[in-house]
């Protein structure tokens, strides 16, 4: 009887132990680091300043404001809509930490889905972290998850209806923040942050939207941009600048039947010009073989390589992956271009910014062994 | 009971091993159309044959045609586009340049289907002929314009027109340039989307 309690007290304590230590890990995935911001930041604001239902909760995310010294068009740039999307949040994160703006605004959401940011999807073997060594030491990313983390929003009904235009989708959607837009005022977390964003955009009067995102080689949508309607000359005359620095990317026109996308909802709900713009990431695809870390930041695996050479994809795929430099240089240059067409067609509302890496600088102009997360830490502090 | 068991494993083993065999013949095969394609002698533009204004349209209603629209616009040749254009769009034009390319989104967004479209090009295509117009057939979306929904679109385009663009990396396996060939009709073979200026405004008087 009384090995029966020693043995039950160390089974307790070790099952104590065990969920102290998972716990510490599960909450330790809320802290996303430190941002350096670039000296030409204007201010930090919250996503709540827009609609203060969301303050204190886990959907709540800072806004980074740079502000010309002249007035003119305004920008906003949405990284980490997926948080499994590394080039989204990073290249957020190089523009916060280099930018330099002239002028107009350029508004930068790091991690819009912030809640996404905190959890791994179930299931998947994605890395917790990304270590990028940066130009003051090691610095640490989240790599996150598609959706809210269940702990803010459960559980997933088995049909999830866009609030705005009735579509149905799979239940899991329900917490896919680029589902939910525009957003809806007494609705889900998610569509809280939604909601949210939208009023930003309506507030701020922002002319041009990017919203930064990965997809798996598979996936016939991918090295593209993806436009509303009203922005389709812009995006074609910035096409060609981009192919221009032998950017091999492709125009695809945002389809009016299908809902609760950036790229839909922000053109059709506010006055401003949306653009999706997506690059090839191996680790969360479904043809992937070791998932890991380095996966994230090279992109080198044989299991694609091979699906490559069978015609299964939609991206050229070789030995030499798609490493992250070259996913968020593809981004960065992107955007640039973008900026530089909308200021032609739209001359008295010019946003002129330096000091954001190019194509060349990130990626070109880099060694092989320097691809994987080297090169870009270069850029960051 | 036990030689019809031994009968069907050899059976089953001798189709493993020919299955096994068909990889070679495929890449015999790919190499054959690659040589093909290699050998193929494409038809250079001798003069300017095309005049101004120009109808712009779509096939496939890819976003490859405001790339088109870009084009022209660089290239200062007077143009109007409608990417769902019928034949009473030709009005005064001169030329129809088809911007080949399939998109589903777009597709999808025109509130149309692939053979919706193809009757709409080819309607489109007999007028402009009737009406005396040039047509010339860009394809500049290269690899990712290709594939079952894309490849419906080139062959009517092709079959009427009376000089091609075409971006190389979309047709490695020298489908448009046969196509071309056996109609006799010039042809340029470009490295990216931004090469096909030079042969486009070439094209015009």
């Amino acid at each position: 009887m009384k090995k029966q309690y020693i043995s039950a007290s160390i089974l307790m304590i070790l099952i104590g132990v065990i969920c102290f230590v998972s716990g510490k890990n599960f909450l330790s995935l809320k802290d996303l680091g430190p941002i350096y911001p670039s000296e030409s930041l204007t201010e930090v604001k919250m996503l709540s300043d827009y609609f203060d239902d969301i303050k204190g909760s886990n959907v709540d995310t800072e806004i980074y404001v740079f502000k010309g010294t002249t007035n003119g068009g305004k920008v906003l740039i949405l990284g980490g809509t997926h948080g499994n999307e590394p080039s989204g949040y990073l290249s957020a994160i190089t523009i916060i930490e280099n930018i330099k703006v002239d002028v107009g605004e350029v508004f930068v959401i790091p991690y819009t889905n912030h809640s996404g940011m905190t959890h791994n999807d179930p299931q998947e073997a994605s890395p917790q972290y990304l270590h990028i060594e940066a130009k003051n030491g090691l610095r640490t990313f989240r790599y996150g998850s598609r959706a809210s983390n269940p702990i803010d929003q459960w559980p997933d009904p088995d049909v999830y209806i866009h609030a705005s235009s009735g579509q149905q989708l799979s239940g899991s959607e329900t917490r896919n923040i680029n589902r939910a837009y525009p957003g809806k005022i007494n609705g889900t977390p998610t569509e809280k942050a939604a909601f949210a964003i939208t009023e930003m955009i309506k507030k701020e009067d922002i002319n041009l939207t990017f919203d930064l995102h990965e997809a798996s080689p598979e996936y016939p949508v991918i090295n593209a941009t993806v436009s509303h309607e009203k922005g389709m000359s812009i995006a074609a005359n910035g096409m060609f600048e981009i192919q221009m620095k032998g950017i091999e990317m492709s125009l695809e026109p945002s389809p009016t039947n299908l809902h609760g996308l950036t790229h839909r909802e922000l053109g059709d709900y506010t006055e401003t010009i949306p653009l999706l713009m997506e690059t090839a990431n191996a680790s969360q695809g479904r043809l992937r073989g070791k998932t890991n870390e380095e996966l994230a930041l090279t992109g080198k695996d044989d299991c694609y390589v091979k699906s490559a050479n069978l015609g299964f994809l939609y991206v050229p795929y070789d030995e030499k992956g798609h490493p992250i430099e070259e996913r968020v240089a593809r981004h960065l240059q992107g955007i640039q271009e973008y900026i530089k067409a909308y200021n032609d067609e739209y001359p008295n509302k010019q946003i002129i910014s330096n000091n954001i890496p190019t194509y060349e600088e990130l990626f070109i102009n880099a060694k092989e062994e320097e691809l994987g997360g080297k090169q870009l830490g270069k850029f960051l502090y | 009971m036990k030689k019809i068991y031994l009968l069907v494993c050899i059976s089953l083993l001798l189709f493993c091993i020919a299955s096994c065999g068909s990889k070679n013949e495929t890449a015999n095969m790919d190499s054959k159309i690659r040589n093909n394609s290699e050998q193929l002698l494409n038809i250079s533009l001798q003069e300017p044959f095309a005049e101004k204004p120009v109808l712009l349209t779509s096939v496939g209603q890819s976003a490859d045609v405001e790339m088109v629209k870009q084009l022209l616009t660089r290239a200062n040749i007077e143009f109007t586009m409608n990417a769902l254009a019928t034949k009473d769009d030709i009005k005064d034009n001169k030329t129809l340049v088809l911007a080949i390319g399939g998109s589903s989104k777009g597709l999808g967004a025109a509130g149309i289907d692939a053979n919706q479209e193809i009757d709409r090009i080819n309607n489109l295509i007999t007028s402009a002929k009737s009406a005396g117009l040039s047509i010339i057939a860009l394809h500049i979306g290269g690899e990712a314009r290709r594939g079952e929904l894309s490849d419906k679109f080139i062959a009517p385009s092709f079959e009427n027109a009376d000089y091609a663009i075409v971006v190389s990396n979309g047709d490695k396996d020298g489908f448009m340039q046969q196509l071309a060939r056996n109609k006799s009709m010039p042809l340029a073979l470009v490295n990216g989307m931004t090469d096909v200026m030079e042969p486009l405004e070439k094209a015009f008087k």
